[in-house]
């Protein structure tokens, strides 16, 4: 919603696991985790994705073993 | 009654048919503890995210495994892994409790019915869990 004073635009976010009724999330699902690790490959923190923070807990726990098993990376450089 | 899934990822120089010989050993030792395999998935071979032992691809294999009485061969199994060097890298998650978990919070319609959470769960283990449903 827009705040009338400048252009300021603040959406409201929303955790998109409760949105898409996601409860588990599955390491398996690469697809899913990568739009939770921008280019640095790092956990994309909840202040910017919105994301509640139980599915943010299952979220890292996905995330980390995705990573073990070499499915997603540690690090880009 | 637990679910495992178990994926592990091998050499890629290692050929598919000794693959499958590796697969059905890990099998073999963890139906003859008295468990089950449900499932099984080849992903083939697929490039690594990251190099491992200079390698950029694995060989991936998972396994969907259930036991009704707890005993899995799992820990042997691992073992086994740990010591094949052509096991790049292996992976055991118990996956029942997660799955009940997320199925109990989605009947609920969403936002928490705290009585029904604690309710619904008879004698299962230890209840460390339950402070996630915020009660």
């Amino acid at each position: 919603m827009a705040r009338a004073r400048k252009v300021f635009f603040r959406r409201r976010k929303v955790c998109k696991f409760c949105a898409d009724k996601i409860d588990y999330i599955d390491y398996k699902d690469v697809k899913l985790l990568q739009q939770f690790i921008p280019e640095r490959s790092k956990i994309l923190p909840r202040r910017i994705s919105g994301t509640c923070a139980t599915h943010q807990r299952s979220l890292q726990q996905a995330i980390k073993r995705a990573r073990h098993l070499a499915l997603i990376p540690f690090t880009t450089d | 009654m637990r679910t495992y899934e178990l994926m592990f990822v091998v050499d890629p120089r290692v050929a598919d048919e000794e693959v499958v010989t590796m697969t059905n050993d890990y099998k073999n030792m963890i139906t003859a503890a008295g468990s089950q395999i449900t499932s099984e998935e080849n992903w083939g071979r697929r490039k690594l995210a990251y190099p491992i032992d200079k390698l950029n691809e694995g060989k991936y294999v998972l396994l969907y495994i259930s036991s009704e009485t707890g005993k899995t061969a799992l820990p042997e199994v691992e073992h086994r892994m740990r010591q094949n060097d052509k096991i790049l890298r292996y992976l055991t998650v118990r996956t029942d409790e997660a799955i009940k978990r997320a199925a109990r919070r989605q009947p609920a319609g969403g936002p928490r019915t705290g009585s029904a959470a604690s309710e619904d769960r008879p004698d299962a283990g230890p209840d460390i869990d339950v402070e996630e449903e915020e009660a």
